[in-house]
């Protein structure tokens, strides 16, 4: 094994992390390739299992899964299924060990609490920090320092499991760069590797979500034409179909005390990974009347038990492949993700699918957190030629009068994007406007995932509609919705702060995050010094870089003006003791390059139009003079 | 004024736009724009970033769609139409796409997958056709506006049953 020799001075290295509901994995880029750092198992794969031991002590891992049958209530597995999700979600009544708490008001009624037995509640949002917090300390201790991370996420979650991730991330301490869609990664990890241009589609089936995403490779750039799935259904699900079957033969039922459920859903995962490599397997189990029996699994059993889950697979790929308007036999390639994808009969189901075999050269289990780790360095070595273009998963639209919803941006939208829509009033004198932002494919908004409500108010009386009321949504690279409103007859104008209607708030997450430190206040500000003094030496770096490049862009007395900023962001962070005036000198120094930046973006998209051949251009002009010419006829007609 | 979609793709002003040339050039814009490229810089550099490169993407949505593409070249002409103000459509378009809709929810009502891919690919197929008319149509000089707007009208009710289609297909 190769080790990296310490050097003090080298900058805290970018990582990627993979938050999966089974397991979880963090890796980073060592000589332009991917590799896997090891968890305090001991191996790369952290099982995502926290334990909450009675003496206080948190578990993290194999430690922790140990106790999943022992202490099942303590013990939170497969917590990335909550993510995003709110006390009454379906999720929480399905077949599981878990004890969920009741929610003593509306607020808490926005996240799935899990009731550890302990004073205060868990929410999902802090069991996953448990795990990223154990990762992050992992990275810390092989590559002694980490400078931000991107984590990655099914595809198909929506913007509230979206932003608990990113809370996730930030309670954990972490700079979260980057989501990073899971199907994308992986794609990222296989194009890098094999250099290879075309059409291919990811089928990704893991512990808790199944995604499915068909994208094009050409010119280092990785478009993802349509992506599908469901954010609930994987290995999970195979388990829970095999456990019914053993609660039965036990004598016991989903009624039964969780310690039973447990062993029954932990049996049940030993039988399917033993059916991988044997044709037939077992396992003792107790029974009531205390006496034992010997539950047995076939492949054929396993088979039609997860044919219904399967078949809900296909329908999702099924409707990306007509979503990115192209057919099966026009793929080049099928690739295979996550660890569900070792069944055997997933294998060959893929295979019929798309009419051909999938392919898995690289680990299944690792492939998306190497992407994690290439999008983490390419995102902070700021250059290269390889760019990710993601789409809008599910469609994001505004509930109507009646219900309805009226779709603004449909999914599969290639992002960043965004969309204005015009509402009015409909009732004479109405002062205000309530809106309900809402994500999914239903034709009701009561059917889709409510994203948050808002309100405008103080339009002055005016009869039905005359207000003009103008919505802006935008989704940023990561998926992530910022609404405003503003009314344009009055000039009402409101950044509206959204009220999340699922999660936690801004407000929960800041106090999370002084509770979780053992100074509170005073750690928190010397976390903020570390994470502006990282922020400023990036800024240096990207600045100087622009330099060497487009300092002919710059007026004398503008470049007088950054060497300035940029000579008291240094001293800045040498001397600093608090974040306050290091992120002063950031903002100096990003008011100064302010124009400067705008020209360069403008250099940069010249750049990109001008690399088409002269030929082309030639052609583009003989066929637009019909149009151009019926424009100057119309002008003159209208002018 | 905002820039039109032609002009931010930096793209001729036309109806048959090379499709390849079109996605190359988004790919392009996107590689100069996107905010991974500005991960590392100044808070209201990345917003600038991100703005622009919601910009690009808006345009290349509207012109990789013919309904919209025909829509941004007849604002060009100033003739500013939407589905809500568009003109009538012909009764003898109307009768054929009332069939086609029967003929849809009846193979919907029966289950029948394979009748609904068809009716699918034959809606898909005629929209195709109904473009190249289109670009015929937007290369004549002057632009016949009233046909342009007829053939609009059947581009938006394909695309309807096209997605009807979809829906049910979703649900078989």
């Amino acid at each position: 094994m190769l080790l990296d020799i310490f050097d003090p001075k080298a900058a805290p290295r970018a990582i990627g992390i993979d938050l999966g509901t089974t397991n979880s994995i963090v890796a980073y880029v060592r000589d332009g390739a991917p590799a896997a750092l090891t968890t305090c198992d001991g191996a790369p794969l952290l099982p995502s299992v926290v334990h909450y031991a009675k003496s206080g002590a948190i578990l993290v891992g194999r430690a922790a899964k140990a106790q999943l049958t022992r202490e099942p209530e303590r013990t939170i597995a497969s917590v990335k299924r909550f993510m995003g999700r709110d006390a009454h979600d379906p999720e929480t009544k399905r077949l599981g060990a878990h004890r969920f708490a009741e929610p003593a008001n509306e607020t808490e009624a926005r996240s799935v609490r899990f009731d550890v037995g302990r004073p205060a509640n868990v929410t999902p949002v802090e069991v996953s920090a448990e795990i990223l917090k154990s990762l992050k300390q992992s990275a810390i201790d092989q590559l002694r320092g980490v400078g931000g991370a991107v984590i990655t996420v099914p595809a198909y979650f929506d913007d509230a499991q979206r932003q608990a991730t990113k809370d996730a991330g930030r309670l954990a301490g972490l700079e979260v760069l980057r989501l990073l869609n899971e199907p994308t990664a992986a794609a990222l990890a296989y194009g890098l590797d094999q250099k290879q241009n075309g059409l291919f589609a990811v089928y990704d089936l893991g512990g808790g979500t199944f995604d499915v995403t068909i994208l094009l490779l050409e010119d280092g750039v990785f478009q993802v034409k349509a992506s599908g799935g469901d954010s609930a259904l994987g290995g999970d699900d195979m388990d829970r179909a095999i456990a019914e079957g053993l609660l039965e033969q036990m004598g016991a039922s989903r009624e039964s005390p969780a310690e039973v459920v447990a062993l029954a859903l932990s049996a049940a995962r030993e039988l399917k990974h033993a059916l991988t490599d044997a044709p037939e397997a077992s396992i003792e189990l107790p029974a009531r009347g205390g006496h034992n029996i010997v539950a047995k699994l076939t492949r054929a059993q396993l088979d039609d038990l997860i044919l219904p889950l399967l078949e809900r697979t296909g329908k999702a790929c099924r409707r990306a492949l007509r979503d990115a308007g192209v057919e099966a036999k026009a793929l080049d390639g099928v690739i295979l993700v996550g660890g569900s994808t070792k069944v055997l009969r997933v294998q060959s189901y893929v295979a019929e699918l798309f009419g051909k075999p999938p392919r898995c050269e690289l680990d299944p289990e690792l492939v998306v957190a190497y992407g994690a780790a290439l999008q983490a360095d390419l995102l902070t070595r700021d250059d290269g030629d390889v760019l990710l273009l993601d789409v809008l998963p599910l469609s994001l639209g505004i509930e109507t009068m009646g219900g309805g919803v009226d779709k603004i941006l449909p999914r599969n939208t290639t992002i960043p994007t965004g969309a204005r829509a015009t509402f009015t009033t409909y009732a004479d004198n109405q002062t205000g406007f309530e809106l309900h932002v809402v994500q999914g494919e239903r034709e009701l908004a009561a059917d889709c995932r409510s994203l948050a409500r808002f309100s405008l108010r103080g339009i002055p009386p005016m009869p039905a509609g005359m207000a003009r009321l103008e919505v802006e949504l935008s989704v940023d690279e990561n998926s992530l919705l910022k609404v405003s409103a503003r009314e344009t007859t009055t000039g009402i104008s409101q950044e509206i702060a959204v009220q999340p209607s699922y999660g936690l708030t801004d407000d929960d997450v800041e106090r999370m995050l002084i509770e979780a430190l053992d100074f509170g206040e005073e750690d928190l500000e010397r976390r903020r010094l570390v994470e502006a003094r990282v922020e400023g030496e990036r800024l240096l770096l990207a600045t100087n870089k622009g330099l060497s490049a487009d300092a002919d862009l710059l007026e004398a007395p503008e470049r007088a003006a950054v060497d300035q900023a940029l000579a008291q962001l240094t001293s800045a962070i040498a001397s600093a003791t608090t974040a306050s005036p290091v992120q002063a000198a950031i903002d100096v120094l990003d008011q100064v390059t302010h124009d400067w930046a705008g020209r360069r973006m403008n250099r940069a998209v010249a750049q990109a139009i001008a690399g088409k051949s002269l030929n082309d251009i030639e052609k583009t002009v003989e066929h637009a003079a019909g149009v151009d010419a019926h424009v100057a006829r119309h002008r003159g007609d209208t002018a | 004024m905002t820039s039109s979609p032609f002009e931010l793709l930096g793209v001729p002003v036309l109806f048959a736009l090379d499709e390849a040339e079109l996605e190359k050039r988004h790919r392009e814009l996107s590689k100069a724009l996107h905010p991974d490229r500005y991960a590392g810089r100044p808070s209201s550099e990345r917003r600038e970033a991100l703005s622009r490169a919601i910009s690009v993407n808006e345009a290349f949505r509207q012109l990789r769609d013919p309904i919209s593409r025909a829509e941004a070249l007849l604002l060009q002409l100033g003739r500013g139409v939407s589905e809500t103000n568009q003109p009538k459509p012909a009764p003898a378009l109307l009768m054929q796409v009332m069939e086609e809709r029967e003929a849809l929810s009846v193979a919907r009502r029966a289950g029948d997958r394979a009748r609904v891919e068809r009716i699918a690919a034959a809606a898909s197929g005629r929209a195709e056709e109904a473009a190249e008319r289109m670009a015929d149509a937007f290369s004549e000089d002057p632009i016949p506006v009233e046909h342009v707007l007829e053939l609009l009208g059947e581009l938006r009710y394909l695309r309807r049953l096209k997605e009807e289609a979809g829906a049910a297909l979703d649900e078989l």
